[in-house]
């Protein structure tokens, strides 16, 4: 499996996932969407697995394979929020963004070659990365139906709010995890579990702001525009971290974190 | 303002004037000394804060100061105060701890370019701090099984942050400079200061795995790898170079993995300095121009050597990739025992209550280096770290697990 043979993939998935999207908006009750998506997610994740043979390592070391593992969450995110709250539109949302990332894969090939430096050589490596991509596709999801709120709907309803509470305690609990794993992970191979790293110094910045939202939202149960707008501000910052410290000065030269690219 | 119930204004004020404190100390005394805060004085103070948390706890009732202090006002204003310091960290770039901070400007002044020794920073982190624990104690005595999930984020970050603060004084990591054959028992702080530790490490060979060669086309003149922008590369697999690399179709001839450069040509050499030399063959897709010769990225005694393809282009071999940084050691302990270790990246080992960290070599000799630096550590606190990180895993489970709409008490 190579990068070459990804575009099919992406055709075949993204078909699936349309059709999914598409049967959840008509209305067909349930079990069609979700096997179409679920079918559009298995078929996208032979190509991981191909790659991981292929590379004799997790494909999780470039910017582009780190967007490889958003593409497939999103779907999975989207899924698992469809069961869940039965949310009609969460599949288009999951579907329009799962593609956006494909593309820019397909348009912006970066290196991949199968090296992997003895520092990434761990059994933390892939936990500490996979669940950090999960809670940044269901923090997308929130991101998504913030803006979505904010700008379209003239009155915010509350089961409304409450999905954006469920997407956030769910991507907060992920980014706890994600975070804890990375420090028992750097305790083993730097020698300490926190050093304020640039990646790190804006992974604690993200974890702070939607700690933020969880607080406001648990005390102001009616004032929904400022938790919106908290909601937004944390996904920022979530940019900040994931890609954001790559083209940052304070953060060159001085980060274990900036990309491989 | 001030009236009660105090809201978020007070708040705000409250972490203004922390910063504003903090910045004067920082003016008059300079950073914060964290070398005073060791074993017993940290444990001590500890033990002393989480009194007056328990005394301001059980006074709550008589004011409505520490009442405030334990609710939701003083906590998001808490959190948005350090969320800001963390936000200055972010932009401004830090100096690593125990250097020293070259430039002498205001954000040197203002503590900024190593936040974490700042006293703005550190004021702000015990005041969030401070509102964590009251919060925590407030519930914890008003134990409901619906509370777990509260419980576990907060007493679990508290236990972790805790730890993690009054542990830093009694970290130590040292570094270990050894040589092939000579036991070493001296090591140094950041600070040049020589440590003579219980226990003695002994090199017995070091050694790197690397991956496969790999070749690049890079520009005559300026030396840069192409296309640029995009570099683009060609591995060897399974001991064969094939392929095409721009607008050449290569094929490798000869593989040494350990070669050496004898009149003109490699040889396979199987001692120390061998470099990896490759034999190929470029052919240019346009013009069926054959090039060929040794291609090699040499060693402390070989040159590189490099392919020209034509006026503007060669073939070059960059340096391998390390697979594995491998040093095998002998440990001896003050208990008179000798322990065989190996220690690599990702795998350090554990002896008499130090971490051993493989962590540099000598770069000149690459993996002839008879050289290898380990870092030593201890941190006696770490168990209390742990603890708290253990919980607050269990805390994400269960935010995770239950999460519902309207849900409470998170």
């Amino acid at each position: 499996m190579s990068w070459d043979d990804f575009v099919w993939f992406v055709i075949a998935s993204s078909l699936c996932w349309i059709a999914g999207a598409v049967a959840a908006l008509m209305q067909k009750g349930w079990k069609l969407p979700v096997l179409l998506t679920c079918g559009g997610i298995l078929l996208f994740f032979l190509f991981i697995l191909g790659m991981w043979i292929s590379l004799e390592r997790p494909p999780l070391r470039t910017m582009g394979e780190t967007r490889l593992w958003y593409s497939f969450f999103l779907p999975v995110v989207g899924v698992i929020t469809f069961v869940r709250w039965r949310y009609r539109w969460i599949l288009s949302f999951s579907t329009l963004m799962a593609i956006v990332f494909c593309f820019i894969n397909l348009l912006k090939p970066e290196i991949h070659n199968k090296t992997l430096m003895p520092a990434l050589q761990s059994p933390w490596f892939a936990p500490h990365v996979i669940v950090y991509m999960f809670a940044y596709a269901v923090l997308g999801a929130a991101f998504v139906v913030a803006v979505y709120l904010l700008w379209k709907q003239k009155t915010v309803d509350s089961t409304s709010m409450g999905m954006c509470d469920n997407l956030v305690y769910v991507g907060e609990a992920f980014l706890t995890i994600g975070m804890l794993f990375g420090a028992i992970w750097a305790k083993e191979a730097w020698g300490h579990y926190w050093s304020w790293d640039p990646k790190e110094t804006w992974a604690a910045a993200t974890w702070l702001g939607y700690l933020i939202y969880i607080h406001y939202r648990s005390h102001h149960a009616s004032r929904n525009t400022p938790a919106l707008i908290i909601l937004i501000f944390a996904f920022l910052l979530l940019q900040m971290c994931w890609f954001g410290i790559n083209y940052l000065p304070a953060a060159q030269g001085n980060s274990i974190h900036v990309y491989n690219m | 303002m001030w009236k009660q119930p105090w809201g978020y204004a007070e708040g705000a004020v409250i972490c203004s004037g922390l910063f504003i404190t903090g910045t004067a100390l920082q003016f008059t005394t300079g950073p914060v000394n964290a070398n005073l805060f060791q074993y017993p004085i940290n444990l001590l103070f500890g033990i002393f804060y989480m009194v007056c948390m328990i005394v301001l706890h059980l006074n709550k009732k008589k004011s409505a100061a520490i009442r405030w202090l334990s609710g939701m006002e003083a906590s998001i204003t808490s959190i948005v105060a350090f969320l800001v310091m963390v936000l200055i960290m972010g932009v401004t770039a830090q100096t690593p701890q125990g250097a020293t901070v070259e430039e002498k400007d205001f954000l040197t002044n203002l503590g900024f370019r190593q936040l974490t020794n700042s006293w703005s920073f550190v004021l702000i982190f015990l005041y969030m701090l401070t509102v964590l624990l009251l919060t925590t104690l407030r519930k914890t005595l008003k134990y409901k099984t619906g509370n777990i999930g509260f419980l576990l984020n907060h007493a679990g970050l508290s236990i972790a942050l805790w730890g993690a603060i009054l542990g830093s004084g009694d970290l130590q990591r040292l570094h270990m400079v050894t040589q092939t054959g000579t036991p070493e028992w001296r090591a140094t702080d950041s600070k040049g200061n020589i440590t003579e530790l219980p226990l003695a490490i002994q090199l017995e060979k070091f050694s790197i795995e690397e991956y496969p060669p790999k070749v690049m086309v890079i520009d005559n003149t300026t030396g840069m790898t192409l296309p640029s922008g995009n570099p683009s590369m060609l591995a060897m697999e399974n001991d064969s170079l094939q392929g095409r690399l721009m607008d050449w179709q290569l094929s490798g001839t000869q593989y040494l993995p350990m070669a050496a450069w004898v009149q003109g040509k490699y040889v396979p050499f199987q001692n120390e300095g061998a470099t990896t030399a490759v034999y190929v063959k470029a052919k240019q897709i346009k013009t069926g121009i054959v090039k060929e010769g040794w291609i090699s990225y040499g060693s402390f005694m070989f040159p590189h050597q490099a392919l020209e393809l034509d006026n503007q282009h060669s073939l070059v071999m960059p340096p391998l990739e390390p697979k594995r940084y491998v040093s095998e050691v002998t440990i001896f302990t003050e208990d008179g025992k000798s322990i065989p270790a190996t220690i690599e990246v990702n795998k350090p080992i554990k002896v008499n209550g130090w971490k051993i960290y493989q962590l540099s070599y000598d770069e000149t000799m690459g993996k002839w280096s008879r050289t290898s630096t380990f870092e030593l550590v201890r941190d006696p606190w770490l168990p209390v770290v742990y603890t708290g990180i253990t919980m607050m895993l269990l805390g994400a489970v269960y935010l995770f697990a239950f999460a519902k709409i309207g849900k409470k008490n998170i």
